[in-house]
């Protein structure tokens, strides 16, 4: 269990704007023959347009987290307070990038991407949307089909649609998890770029410690069985960070420490 | 490999063009009767006289048009109930084991009421005809819906999609090619029933045609009509796997089943 | 008392059906007794049990029920195994399928039904129309669905059996028909539901002979809408056990085929 990060004097006029607050957060899972806890006792909050990565192995609940979060389950002990305001099930304001693209095959790029916009038709919806699929570097493609993309550029799409709705905050679940090695550093950059551009408080699990160092402000490291908050790890490094600079190394190294691996060269400073 | 193609249409022509040579080898020995096995020629010159007389359009017309009533009212009326037994759990289950007992007895069974309660006219035949269109497409469209993947509705709901936008901007285009399945399910149905209701409650029509014909053992006549609702249903067939060809281009990499 | 646990757990799941048919049979009840229906229209469900039982015991049901059966087994018989036998030829050989699949889809074009004129002018209405009918009728799905089987066995399989160089029975034994057996069993249950179907339809075409079919028709000559109904639901009943049996085969099969896959 960690203390989170106090607010900055001059950041807290802006709180109002997408500030994610979780209290004592318990989640079971019950079946008839058992009684699991998935989650336990989680406490984090996270800043308006922080970068925030949830690091942990696969069954530790992250995703189950993320869900919590943005409603699609419920049945929780504790509280989920965005801008100080309970959660009634899922919502536009907070956004979600699945892993597996989710894009309706039978739409176009540009259609999947104004699915959420009530009124797709006028002028203002419309701009709307060719921005953001400019924004992720799709220009070209709005009548595309989703089986005509890559993973990536699914990927992408996927991401536009979650953005033009303009959500306070956005959930990214293993967003790169389908895609393959190259691309997802390709996607690391366009990630970093699209969060930079659009001010947004962005959530993303993974399990990918690079990942996370590259595109986290702050990195939260969950064990597992029962889930809960191990460590939250502060990356104050300058972007775009150097995944070969000592830092960088570093900071995975005290990652992986938690997991209880080693980096290849392990660094050490010699002062 | 055009040759590889253009041989392999060779070869299927090789068993029916072997059937057309040992019939005409037949009948011109006369080992057959011309009333049992008639002559290839012979059912030529007849569908020749049917055609000119008029006499096979205007059967055919009329038994497409019943077809047409009755599969329009049984797929709508399937369509429906596939919808609300898909969508709404509460009709699942009350209706359900209901649609599902009616649906064990073969159409055929219902005849004698129908008949009872209709007459014999052209009520009985589209209401015989929807019946049997009805549970294809009913079927067919409850299968969809309950194959839309939970993925898909999750994006509904993280989207804020109300029941409505929900069942058409997701479920029904998921369901879509399930539903195309069903509609053509529907029509070969209802195809069928129309020949067999015209063979039970005589008046015109192919399927009446081919009664009168038997009993006075015109066999050509009966041929050529076997052959005409034959190709008439392959031509119908087609058409509707073409639209459905339309509907589905997204469909190539998709598949919800 | 596990017994009485399952029962009782299977009534709460599924007591909306029982419910349906009470309110069902209680609306009928309704309807024919308060004489909105007339008896001849709507014969009310006692009528229905007498009936059933009468003709139940006197011989009639059984021996009509008997006779339709027996003309299944003897039609989907011969259509079932010479489906098969096509089905598997074309299966196995891109010959055989070319040579003969353009034919045998041209054939399957004429509705089943369309088919019975036909058969009654050259095997006349006795027995054998009924029976070489009902061999049509469960030839195509059986030829169709043993193909579909054979067809679908994955290509990676038979690379399997090549680089352990099975033989050429070998390879049907170990990895073909056990691939292809569960369409098999499919085409055998739509066959055979077809064929039930096709027994009534021949029965009332060409009425000579006990039937079930035969019966059925006979009692709406003669007025008897009650017979009428117990001949419905015996119809229905033979036709919901033919799918049900056959479709637990063809789930317990599928499921393996499922990691088959």
């Amino acid at each position: 269990m960690e203390e989170d990060v106090p607010l900055k004097p001059e950041e807290e006029g802006m709180e109002k704007q997408g500030t994610l607050r979780v209290n004592n957060l318990n989640k079971h899972f019950r079946s008839s023959s058992q009684d699991v806890k998935v989650l336990d006792d989680i406490n984090l909050t996270v800043q308006p347009g922080e970068f925030i990565s949830i690091v942990g192995q696969s069954g530790c609940g992250k995703t189950t987290f993320l869900r919590l979060v943005v409603g699609l389950e419920s049945n929780y002990q504790g509280e989920i307070l965005l801008d100080d305001k309970r959660l009634n099930g899922p919502d536009l304001k907070r956004g979600v990038v699945f892993q597996d693209h989710r894009l309706l095959p039978w739409l176009t790029v540009e259609k999947n991407v104004g699915l959420g916009l009530k009124n797709a038709r006028n002028e203002e919806t419309r701009r709307s949307v060719q921005e953001h699929i400019e924004l992720v570097g799709l220009k070209g493609y709005e009548k595309h089909y989703p089986h005509q993309l890559s993973g990536g550029m699914s990927q992408r799409a996927a991401i536009a649609r979650a953005l033009v709705n303009r959500p306070k905050i956005l959930m990214l679940d293993e967003p790169l998890g389908a895609l393959d090695a190259l691309t997802r550093m390709y996607m690391h950059q366009e990630l970093e770029r699209i969060w930079k551009q659009e001010g947004i408080t962005m959530i993303m699990v993974t399990h990918d410690v690079d990942e996370a160092i590259f595109l986290s402000d702050r990195i939260v490291i969950m064990s597992s069985r029962p889930g809960t908050i191990k460590k939250i790890i502060p990356v104050k490094l300058a972007r775009p960070r150097d995944r070969a600079g000592a830092d960088f190394l570093r900071i995975k190294e005290e990652v992986l420490k938690e997991f209880h691996l080693h980096t290849e060269t392990p660094f050490s400073y010699s002062i | 490999m055009r040759l590889q193609t253009i041989k392999n249409k060779l070869l299927g022509l090789v068993v029916p063009i072997l059937l057309l040579v040992a019939w005409d080898f037949v009948t011109r020995r006369e080992l057959f009767s011309a009333q049992l096995l008639p002559p290839p020629k012979m059912l030529f010159e007849t569908w020749w006289d049917m055609q000119t007389s008029g006499e096979l359009a205007l059967n055919m017309k009329i038994s497409l048009l019943r077809v047409a009533a009755g599969f329009s009212l049984g797929a709508l009326l399937g369509f429906s109930t596939g919808v609300a037994m898909g969508t709404w759990k509460t009709v699942d289950n009350y209706l359900g084991p209901l649609f599902n007992g009616m649906r064990q007895v073969p159409v055929v069974g219902w005849l004698p009421f129908l008949v009872l309660w209709l007459g014999i006219g052209e009520t009985f035949k589209i209401a015989f005809i929807s019946l049997g269109a009805l549970v294809p497409m009913a079927l067919k469209t409850y299968e969809g819906i309950a194959a839309v993947s939970p993925s898909f509705l999750e994006v509904a709901r993280v989207f804020e999609f109300g029941r409505f936008r929900q069942l058409t901007r997701i479920v029904l285009p998921s369901a879509l090619p399930s539903i195309l399945v069903g509609l053509r399910l529907s029509l070969s149905e209802a195809w069928m029933l129309v020949v067999g209701a015209e063979l039970v409650a005589a008046s015109a029509g192919i399927g009446n045609t081919m009664t009168v014909a038997r009993r006075l053992f015109q066999t050509d006549v009966v041929l050529v009509s076997v052959i005409v609702i034959a190709l008439t249903g392959f031509v119908m067939d087609k058409l509707l796997g073409q639209i459905e060809g339309q509907f589905l281009t997204w469909r190539k990499t998709f598949d919800p089943r | 008392m596990n017994i009485a646990l399952q029962l009782a757990g299977f009534i709460r799941r599924r007591y909306h059906g029982v419910i349906t048919f009470l309110v069902l049979i209680g609306v009928w009840t309704a309807l024919t007794h308060l004489r909105v229906v007339s008896a001849e229209q709507l014969p009310a469900p006692e009528v229905i049990v007498t009936t059933f039982l009468q003709n139940l015991k006197s011989g009639l049901l059984g021996d009509s029920l008997l006779s339709s059966l027996v003309r299944i087994a003897k039609g989907f018989c011969i259509g079932c195994s010479l489906g098969f036998l096509l089905g598997a030829a074309m299966g196995v050989s891109q010959t055989a399928e070319r040579l003969f699949a353009p034919l045998t889809n041209a054939l399957r074009q004429v509705p089943i039904i369309g088919w019975i004129p036909l058969i009654i002018v050259w095997c006349g209405i006795a027995d054998l129309s009924k029976i070489a009918f009902i061999a049509i009728g469960a030839f195509f799905p059986m030829v169709f669905n043993t193909f579909e089987g054979i067809r679908s066995v994955p290509r990676n399989y038979l690379e399997v059996a090549r680089v352990f160089q099975f033989g050429r029975l070998k390879l049907l034994r170990k990895i073909v028909v056990p691939g292809a057996l569960p369409s098999i069993v499919t085409g055998i249950r739509l066959s055979l539901g077809t064929s039930w179907m096709l027994v009534v339809w021949s029965e009332i075409n060409t009425r000579s002979d006990l039937g079930i079919g035969d019966m059925l028709w006979s009692a709406r000559e003669g007025g008897r809408m009650d017979l009428v109904i117990v001949c419905i639901i015996v119809i229905g009943v033979v036709a919901f056990l033919i799918n049900e049996l056959l479709g637990h085969l063809e789930a317990y099969l599928q499921g393996w085929k499922k990691t088959y896959r």
